[in-house]
């Protein structure tokens, strides 16, 4: 009896002086077809946590310095790690989950955009303020949701990005860039950035830019010549493709295979941006190019990158890529706009959210700030170029760590 | 006296079922018991062609698709009710079901079953490449006040508990009335022996027509309600072979060619697949998912006519034993 009454007693000290735990959902697909990408994110998620709620002064974050949430007596965060397997069913089932039975007062996630849609369509319902990281269908945003943020850039606004590159490599180097290939898989993810494409580049035209080729592939397809001398005869001076790593490989085998030189190739992000793109072709892969959110090469410039990166290395074993940056980035900005609120009230955090501008010193465009239909309108891009299999910024100028390459060379002199 | 027994016992297992959720007011637990009733409703659609006819499908989620896609479109494109939708889409599937069949019943056993296999990822393909049906983005179903007439609930979960509970009883019922029809005993002739049911004068192919196209509308219709329920489509989803198998594995683990296979298969691999990814899934290690496979090859081994094999057995052995202590 005497023993019960002790456990009593230290349960109750427990509940009497334990901090408040403010607990957020975070849903990715730490099983299934995504599952290596997940696993990672969650590991990204689980350093901000860290920064979050431990003493973390070298990391000059607003929530670095102290432990856990100052605005809220040091309450601390718990992110709520669920599986969605890539399946929408399973992440519209999570999010009510989390927020009806853990308890969650903010959720985030799901990497596939498939997966997001309806998941923030739950937290919408519930009028709980969802961010969604490195999910890049520009639908999401389009959708006209009031909870829904969202800090990658979409398609739409990649498409602009690889226009104005495309620009500054014909002012500066003279590049003479004007004809335009769109090479995607038919899927969500390649049919809307074709779209985006075709109805960016009307603003363009006057530039001289214009599409001289539309390859659409299907998913899952296993020979690309046929695409590939299409592409070929259209004599594109870039390239602009849609492809994920099993795809975008066969394709630059294919290239060298029947020489295709154009000057640019920038892909969406997808498969050039997984390092497994440098290991799978070695030299092949040079002067490749695309946007990123970030790349290892920028560690030198940006101290704090290189903090968050070691933390998030000691964790996964390798360096921290763009979507997986972008999730990160998802987990401080909600844990900053509730500690910015005072409060878990949902309004409160949704208008912090509306109105506030987040400090992101680990990306290049420095901060997150949301429009009024929850996109972030910082593009957090900068153009990387592969050289010697290294994934260099070479775009904007201020981040440059190599100068671009605007021609591809030979296959055979490589 | 029998018959009446086993449909007490069925009226029994529909009044459990519907007291569940309002006994547990879980949101969580009434979200399972909605994919509970789902799942076993299409078991029970599946089981029409596979149990009874013994013709094996793959690829019931075509048809499921097919449901959902219709009500969908017609809804998204001109504010149709999902109602009208779901029988459209119940009298498409059948449609599409007998033109696809018709030359693939002249496949038998494996070959049929690869056939359908083949069938539903042509099917996935078209709504991939389909600009009109939104092509491979999928579609979100627009957020409209809770109403009945736009079968859409946001404040609680019941109203799509009970769409999917009359749905259900209607499933099962159907298959209950196409096994004790004389149309049950064709098909079950048909699968004992073809060329027996042949012999004693059974059209064998208007027959399978007929199995295909109900067990093809019954699937439809609980496509309908899924995607109002999840309130978003895309191909990959609801034409998906997971679909597809989780129909067949839950049918098969349960018991096939029973009314109550289904109902005992989707009441064990449901809650297994739902609870398990709950505390476990959040660790990333894939244990969830090992603990659900693992239990289906156990019960594959040791049991393959199914759970209610063992029901069956374990009774058998519990008369045998009365007998010899008699």
């Amino acid at each position: 009896m005497r023993k019960l009454l002790v456990v009593f007693a230290v349960l109750l000290a427990f509940t009497v002086f334990a901090e408040e735990v403010i607990k957020i959902g975070a849903i990715f697909p730490l099983t299934g077809p995504a599952a290596a990408t997940g696993v990672k994110i969650k590991y990204a998620v689980e350093v901000a946590q860290e920064i979050i709620n431990g003493e973390h002064p070298e990391i000059e974050l607003l929530l670095g310095k102290s432990a856990g949430l100052p605005n809220l007596n040091g309450a601390k965060i718990q992110f709520v790690f669920a599986d969605h397997q890539a399946n929408p069913e399973l992440a519209m089932a999570e999010a009510e989950r989390l927020i009806r039975n853990e308890g969650v007062v903010a959720l985030i996630g799901c990497y596939h955009s498939s997966a997001t849609k309806p998941a923030s369509q739950v937290a919408e319902k519930y009028g709980i303020p969802f961010i969604a990281g490195s999910s890049s269908s520009a639908a999401l945003t389009e959708r006209g949701l009031q909870w829904f943020f969202r800090i990658a850039p979409h398609d739409g606004m990649e498409t602009v990005f690889f226009f104005e590159y495309l620009k500054y490599l014909n002012q500066k180097y003279n590049a003479n860039v004007k004809k335009v290939a769109v090479v995607y898989i038919d899927n969500e993810y390649g049919v809307h950035a074709a779209q985006m494409v075709k109805e960016k580049i009307k603003d363009y035209q006057a530039d001289g830019f214009s599409i001289v080729a539309d390859v659409k592939y299907p998913a899952g397809a296993t020979n690309v010549d046929i695409e590939v001398q299409k592409i070929k005869g259209a004599k594109p001076d870039a390239i602009f493709h849609a492809s994920y790593i099993g795809d975008m490989t066969m394709f630059v085998k294919k290239y060298k295979e029947f020489n295709v030189v154009p000057k640019v190739v920038l892909s969406y992000c997808g498969g050039y941006q997984d390092p497994q793109f440098v290991i799978n072709l070695g030299k092949d892969a040079d002067y490749f190019a695309g946007p990123n959110a970030t790349t290892s090469a920028l560690f030198k410039k940006m101290a704090i990158l290189a903090k968050i990166n070691e933390m998030y290395k000691a964790k996964s074993g390798v360096d921290i890529d763009g979507p997986t940056l972008e999730d990160f980035a998802s987990a401080i900005v909600i844990a900053e706009a509730i500690n910015l609120a005072g409060s878990t009230d949902p309004q409160k955090v949704l208008n912090v959210l509306k109105t506030g501008t987040f400090m992101a010193p680990y990306f290049v465009s420095g901060r997150i700030k949301f429009g009024p239909d929850g996109q972030n309108i910082y593009s957090a891009s900068v153009m990387t170029q592969i050289l010697d299999g290294i994934y260099e910024a070479v775009w904007p100028e201020q981040y440059q760590t190599k100068e671009p390459v605007p021609q591809f060379p030979d296959w055979n002199k490589r | 006296m029998n018959e009446i027994m086993k449909n007490r016992m069925l009226y029994l297992i529909f009044a459990i079922i519907l007291i569940l959720p309002f006994v547990l007011q879980d949101v969580n637990f009434q979200h399972i018991t909605i994919m509970f009733l789902i799942f076993a409703g299409l078991g029970e659609g599946w089981n029409i062609i596979t149990g009874f006819t013994g013709q094996t499908s793959f690829g019931h989620a075509a048809f499921f698709g097919i449901g959902a896609y219709t009500s969908t479109i017609m809804f998204y494109k001109f504010g149709i009710s999902p109602w009208i939708g779901m029988i459209l889409g119940a009298l498409f599937a059948a449609g599409i079901s007998a033109v696809v069949s018709y030359p693939c019943f002249r496949l038998k056993g494996h070959y049929f079953a690869i056939a359908t296999l083949a069938v539903a990822e042509i099917i996935k393909q078209l709504f991939v490449s389909w600009d009109y049906v939104e092509g491979a983005t999928g579609i979100s179903i627009p957020v409209k006040p809770d109403s009945f007439w736009m079968m859409q609930f946001h404040k609680s979960k019941i109203p799509y508990f009970l769409i999917a509970y009359v749905l259900f009883i209607v499933a099962t019922l159907v298959a209950v009335a196409v096994e004790k029809n004389k149309m049950g005993y064709y098909l079950k002739a048909i699968r004992e022996s073809h060329e027996a049911a042949e012999a004693l004068g059974i059209n064998t192919t208007r027959y399978k027509l007929y199995a295909m196209m109900i067990s093809s509308a019954v699937t439809a219709v609980f496509g309908t309600l899924y995607a109002q329920y999840i309130l978003y489509i895309d191909p990959f989803m609801v034409f998906g072979l997971d679909i597809s198998m989780k129909i067949v594995l839950l049918t098969v683990l349960g018991g096939l060619g029973s009314v109550y296979g289904p109902i005992i298969g989707a009441a064990i691999l449901i809650p297994l697949s739902e609870y398990t990814r709950v505390f476990l899934g959040g660790t990333g290690k894939g244990i969830d998912l090992m603990i659900y496979g693992a239990l289906i090859v156990i019960v594959a081994c040791f049991e393959p006519r199914g759970v209610l094999g063992l029901f069956r057995r374990t009774k058998k052995r519990g008369a045998q034993y009365a007998k010899t202590t008699a």
